[in-house]
C-alpha cells in the first residue's frame, strides 16, 4: 500500500519535473504492482510461437553480431519489461545490450532527438520506443530506418489487427512493443451506479467531480466517441464539436482537472468519482482499492500502442533487428508481458503466458473478447500542422 | 621607474572591467544570450512576428489578469504574515535568532515540487485541512480545498514566504538600535518608533522581498497545475503548454516578453512608488 503510494506521486514528480504530462510512469508502476490487465491480442493465440526456429539464438548470425562488438542501445519507457528478457537476449545472442528507460513523455523524447536527426546526426540509440501518433510522425520525417525484413522471420507472428495501420501501412517502418487502452475508470461507490457509456462523465450529478487526460489523443478520442463520431477518421470539425463540449463542461466546473497519471490518486483518495483513464492503472489501483473499475464503454474505448523504431542515423541496425526479432517469439514476448502486463502484438504470446503465469493468462482483460476489440478505436496519425492545429484547439478548451 | 608606474596606474585601470568581467560573460551568455534566442522565435515562422505578438495579447488576457491577481494576494499575503516574523526574528528572537533563520530556510531542503505535492495531499478532499473547516463550518459538506482558487494562492504564498522573510530580515537586521532608542528618547511611543524609523529603513527590504515573491509568483505554473482546476490556470501554464504540447514557439516566446514587459513596468512603477529607484 504504501509502496503503491510513492510510486504514484514518484511518478507524478516525474510528470511534473518533465513539465509535460504522461502516463507511461505510473502505468508501468501500476503494471509492476498489480498485474491485473494484460496482453491480449491472442485471439488467434493457437499459432503457436517459434516455428521460424528462433534464429535470434542461433550461433551463425550472433558471429556477425559479436565480431562487430558493439553495443545495442535500447530507448524505452520505464517499468515496461521484466528483468529477465534484457539478459536473457544477451546470452543467446552475445550481443552486449544497454536497455535505458529514458522516454517518460513522446513530446518530451522527440524535443531531444529532433535536432540531431534532422541533421542526420546519431541519438545513440538503435531502437526508440514511441505512440503511434508520434512513430508517425518520425516516420513521415524520415528519421526511421526501415525493418530488414529478411532479418525478422518472426514478423510472422504480428498479429492481424495491427499489420496494417495507418501511420505505417505494412509495418515498413515500426513494430509494436505492447499496448493499452484508454476508456472510464470509476468508482461505484461515488458514483452511486455502474457506469456504460462515455457521456457519464458529463452528467451534472458529478459535477467537479470528474477529471478527463491532457492527452490530446485520448481525452478528444472518447468525447469523439460520446459524440458518435470515429477517431479513426477524425476532422476538424469533430475536434471543434469535442472541444466545444469539453471547454462548456470546464467552464461549467464540471470538470475538476485535466490530468496525466496522477488521476489514479485522486481517483484512490476519493477526491474524483470518475475520470479517463488507462486501463493498466486502474487494474493496477484494483489491487489496492477493489472498488474501483474500469471500463472499455459501449460507445468504445481508445487504443494506444508504442512501438519499437530504428533511428535512421543508427549504425547497428543488423543488432535492432535480432532484438525487435527476439521479442516477437512469444515465449519471449510471454515473459515480457509476465513483468509488464500489456497487450502484445506477437501471436501465441497467450498461450505462452498461460505456461509461465496462468493467474495473468486467465485475467478477462488478458483476452479481450471479439466484441471489446471492435470498440478499440486508434486516432488518426495527424500531419504536424493538424497537431499543432488540432493542439490549439485543444488547449484552448482544457483552459491552458 | 617611471614605466613600472604608468603600467601599475594602467592595470588599476584596467582591474575594475577585469573584476566585473565574468559577471558581464555570464550575463552575456546566459542572459543576453537566450534573450535574444527568445526574441528571435517569437519574430521567425509563418506565425511569429505580429500575428503571434498580436494573438500573445489578445487572446490571453485572462490568464494573464488572474496570474497578476494571484501573484499580487499571494505577495500580500506574505509580506502580511513575513514581515511581522522577520520582525520578530531581527529584534525579539534573541538566541533563537539563527535557529529561526534556519527554520525558514528549511523548506528548501526539500524542492518546490515535492512541498507543493504535500499541499495536494493536505488538502485532499477526505484530508484533514477539509475536514477541520468543515467542522468549523467554514466550508459545507461538499466544499473541497483542492482544485480551488484559495488553494492556488495558498500554494503560491507557501512557497515563496521565505523570499519575503529573509530580504525584510537582512534590512531590519542592519538597522542602528541607537536610532529607535533617539526615538524613544524624544518621547515616541514605540509605535510612533516603528512607523517613522524602522519602517522607512525597512523598506528596500519590503521591495525587494516583494519582487521576490510577485515575479515568481506571476509566472509560476506548478502551484496552478497541482493545486488548481483548468479555471485557475496561470500564464506560465499557457507558455508551459505552447511550448512543450502545442509547439508553437512564437506564441509561446512572444507571451513570455509579453509577461517580461509587463512585469518589468509594473517594478519599475513600484520602485517609483517607494522610491527605490536606485535598488531597481
Amino acid at each position: 500500500m504504501s509502496r503503491r503510494e510513492s510510486d504514484v506521486s514518484d511518478a507524478d514528480l516525474h510528470a511534473f519535473l518533465r513539465q509535460a504530462i504522461t502516463r507511461r510512469g505510473f502505468i508501468r508502476r501500476g503494471a509492476l504492482g498489480a498485474g491485473g490487465l494484460v496482453l491480449g491480442n491472442s485471439l488467434l493465440a493457437a499459432c503457436g510461437g517459434g516455428k521460424e526456429g528462433a534464429p535470434a539464438g542461433g550461433a551463425d548470425s550472433t558471429a556477425a553480431a559479436a565480431s562487430s562488438g558493439k553495443t545495442l542501445r535500447i530507448s524505452n519507457w520505464p517499468l515496461y519489461i521484466d528483468k529477465q528478457t534484457v539478459p536473457d537476449f544477451e546470452k543467446a545472442t552475445g550481443i552486449k545490450t544497454e536497455y535505458t528507460e529514458d522516454i517518460n513523455d513522446n513530446g518530451e523524447f522527440f524535443a531531444k532527438i529532433d535536432e540531431p536527426l534532422k541533421r542526420n546526426q546519431s541519438i545513440d540509440r538503435d531502437i526508440i520506443v514511441l505512440t503511434d501518433w508520434m512513430a508517425g510522425r518520425l516516420i513521415n520525417l524520415g528519421y526511421v530506418a526501415p525493418l530488414d525484413d529478411s532479418k525478422f522471420p518472426n514478423k510472422a507472428n504480428l498479429v492481424d489487427n495491427v499489420k496494417d495501420v495507418s501511420f505505417d501501412p505494412g509495418r515498413k517502418y515500426s513494430v509494436p512493443w505492447l499496448s493499452g487502452m484508454t476508456g472510464v475508470g470509476y468508482n461505484p461507490k461515488k458514483t452511486g451506479r455502474e457506469l456504460t457509456s462515455i457521456n457519464d462523465i458529463f452528467d451534472p450529478k458529478y459535477k467537479g467531480q470528474v477529471t478527463m487526460l491532457t492527452e490530446m489523443r485520448d481525452t478528444i478520442g472518447l468525447v469523439m466517441l460520446g459524440l458518435g463520431k470515429d477517431p479513426t477518421k477524425v476532422t476538424k470539425a469533430d475536434v471543434a464539436a469535442a472541444c466545444a463540449k469539453i471547454k462548456k463542461a470546464r467552464q461549467s466546473g464540471q470538470i475538476r482537472k485535466f490530468t496525466g497519471n496522477d488521476y489514479a490518486e485522486d481517483l484512490a483518495a476519493g477526491n474524483i468519482a470518475i475520470a479517463f483513464a488507462w486501463s493498466g492503472d486502474i487494474q493496477g489501483l484494483a489491487a489496492d482499492n477493489p472498488d474501483l473499475k474500469w471500463i472499455a464503454p459501449k460507445e468504445g474505448a481508445m487504443l494506444y500502442s508504442d512501438n519499437m523504431l530504428i533511428p535512421k542515423t543508427s549504425d547497428r541496425q543488423d543488432l535492432a533487428m535480432k532484438w525487435i526479432d527476439y521479442v516477437y517469439d512469444p515465449k519471449h514476448s510471454a515473459q515480457i508481458v509476465a513483468g509488464a502486463p500489456y497487450l502484445s502484438a506477437a501471436k501465441g504470446t497467450g498461450a505462452a503466458l498461460a505456461k509461465i503465469a496462468p493467474e495473468l493468462a486467465s485475467s478477462p482483460l488478458v483476452n479481450p473478447p471479439d466484441d471489446l476489440r471492435a470498440r478499440l478505436h486508434v486516432f488518426r496519425a495527424l500531419s504536424d500542422a493538424e497537431d499543432t492545429e488540432f493542439n490549439r484547439i485543444f488547449q484552448d478548451a482544457i483552459g491552458a | 621607474m617611471a614605466g613600472t608606474a604608468s603600467g601599475g596606474a594602467r592595470r588599476n585601470r584596467l582591474a575594475p572591467y577585469l573584476l566585473v568581467a565574468p559577471g558581464i560573460l555570464w550575463l552575456l551568455v546566459f542572459f543576453v544570450a537566450p534573450t535574444i534566442t527568445l526574441a528571435q522565435t517569437s519574430l521567425t515562422g509563418a506565425e511569429g512576428g505580429w500575428p503571434a505578438y498580436h494573438k500573445a495579447l489578445t487572446s490571453y488576457g485572462t490568464h494573464f489578469f488572474r496570474s497578476f491577481r494571484y501573484a499580487l494576494a499571494a505577495t500580500l499575503l506574505a509580506l502580511a504574515m513575513g514581515y511581522p516574523l522577520a520582525y520578530f526574528i531581527a529584534f525579539r528572537a534573541g538566541k533563537l535568532k539563527n535557529l529561526l533563520l534556519g527554520l525558514v530556510v528549511l523548506p528548501f531542503f526539500t524542492t518546490f515540487l515535492v512541498r507543493t505535492f504535500a499541499w495536494k495531499t493536505i488538502l485532499n478532499d477526505g484530508g484533514p485541512a477539509v475536514w477541520l473547516l468543515q467542522r468549523l463550518h467554514v466550508l459545507d459538506a461538499g466544499g473541497r480545498l483542492l482544485d480551488t482558487t484559495v488553494a492556488v494562492i495558498g500554494g503560491l504564498t507557501y512557497n515563496f514566504l521565505p523570499f519575503m522573510i529573509l530580504p525584510i530580515y537582512v534590512s531590519l537586521e542592519k538597522i542602528d538600535r541607537r536610532l529607535v532608542e533617539a526615538a524613544e528618547d524624544l518621547y515616541s511611543t514605540p509605535a510612533a518608533a516603528f512607523r517613522k524609523v524602522v519602517l522607512p529603513l525597512s523598506l528596500p527590504g519590503v521591495f525587494a522581498g516583494s519582487l521576490l515573491t510577485f515575479i515568481p509568483a506571476a509566472g509560476d505554473f506548478i502551484n496552478a497545475q497541482l493545486l488548481g482546476s483548468p479555471n485557475q490556470q496561470m500564464i506560465g501554464t499557457v507558455i508551459q503548454n505552447q511550448f512543450l504540447e502545442v509547439r508553437d514557439y512564437p506564441l509561446a516566446a512572444s507571451l513570455s516578453f509579453v509577461l517580461m514587459a509587463v512585469i518589468t513596468l509594473g517594478v519599475l512603477a513600484y520602485a517609483r512608488a517607494l522610491g527605490t529607484e536606485d535598488l531597481a
